[in-house]
């Protein structure tokens, strides 16, 4: 991932020109694609120097480091597989960080509260509206599936994208199907909490349960964000 | 040399490139020429996206510099990259000497009159 990228003066026009259309061929953020526009950038510069140093004369010199090159459709085609990987494994690491967290706060909610819940597995709680035990398991299996989704694209885009079969979109589908298990516990943790509310509702301690919902919403808006962005990335790979 | 021909040894050739020290994008793509005696003529804007994806797998590293005026993204190989490339010289050497002794001419049948 390129992090810092200085400015660049402007090239000549066949040279912006060809940036300008590989740039149009290019998934965002935006970030990613100006600091592989620069790279580009300079090294077409690199190149027209050697064509003028050959001989050339300046114009056309640049358009021989746009021969050599080669055709931005396939340059931008070896990019978009790498904007991919880079960004499915940033969304991966992201839902990975921020599910135990928003998860702790759901605990410290039923632990706060008058469930009676101690360290009895769900099934045993009393005082609670019919279900949450059920509920509490769907949500487990969503966590799960988030969490394998998110390892398998961090595991295929880090070190081990080397040993792996070159399969650009595995990161991207594996990082939509995290997000959308994160949206699915996070919208499953909130209809327990409203099921609560609406059955027993005195019993919920509020502070850490409303925390705990903000924070779920937050996540799940970020997730399903994250889950489309990751199927627009695989679908722009051909 | 086509970049077909070159699929799956890119990698490699792109480390043994990057061996001798650092370079930036447009050196690689020079020195694959050079040391190839002008055989490896790939389009040079295909070598960023490989030297990208062999910085994502940790086998080089980048960063920007600006020696000689412009700017210029340069790379090196990481550790993981040096052993890498000792794997892919090892390998390379059993394929190529167990093809090269394949294609071989086959002596001729010995006929019995």
């Amino acid at each position: 991932m390129i992090r810092r990228f200085p400015a660049e003066p402007a090239a000549g026009p066949a040279v912006e020109g060809y940036l300008a259309e590989l740039t149009a061929l290019l998934p965002g953020p935006s970030r990613a694609r100006a600091g592989i526009v620069a790279e580009l950038r300079s090294g077409l510069a690199d190149a027209t120097d050697a064509h003028r140093s050959a001989g050339l004369p300046s114009a056309q010199a640049a358009r021989a480091a746009i021969r050599e090159f080669g055709d931005p459709a396939r340059v931008a085609a070896g990019f978009r597989a790498e904007i991919a990987a880079s960004q499915a494994r940033r969304a991966a690491v992201a839902l990975l960080v921020t599910g135990p967290l928003v998860g702790l706060l759901w605990i410290a909610t039923a632990a706060a509260s008058h469930l009676r819940i101690g360290l009895a597995p769900p099934w045993h709680w009393t005082g609670t509206a019919p279900g949450l035990g059920a509920g509490i398991y769907l949500i487990a299996a969503a966590a799960g599936v988030t969490a394998w989704g998110a390892m398998l694209s961090i595991a295929a885009t880090g070190r081990l994208t080397r040993w792996l079969p070159a399969r650009p979109r595995r990161a991207p589908t594996a990082a939509a199907v995290a997000g959308y298990g994160a949206v699915s516990a996070d919208g499953l943790g909130l209809a327990l909490l409203a099921a609560e509310l609406a059955t027993v509702p005195g019993k919920l301690s509020l502070l850490p349960a409303a925390a705990a919902a903000a924070a779920s919403i937050a996540r799940m808006l970020l997730a399903r964000r994250a889950a489309r962005h990751c199927l627009a990335l695989r679908a722009s790979l051909t | 040399m086509r970049a077909e021909t070159l699929k799956g040894h890119l990698d490699g050739i792109l480390l043994a490139v990057l061996e001798p020290g650092p370079r930036h994008g447009y050196a690689i793509m020079e020195a694959l020429r050079v040391r190839s005696g002008g055989r490896v003529d790939l389009p040079t804007g295909t070598v960023y996206p490989a030297l990208h994806r062999l910085e994502r797998a940790g086998l080089v590293q980048a960063s920007w510099s600006a020696a000689g005026g412009r700017r210029r993204r340069v790379y090196q190989l990481t550790p993981a990259g040096r052993r890498a490339l000792d794997t892919e010289r090892g390998t390379w050497r059993d394929f190529s000497a167990a093809v090269t002794a394949l294609l071989q001419p086959a002596p001729l049948p010995v006929t019995s009159p």
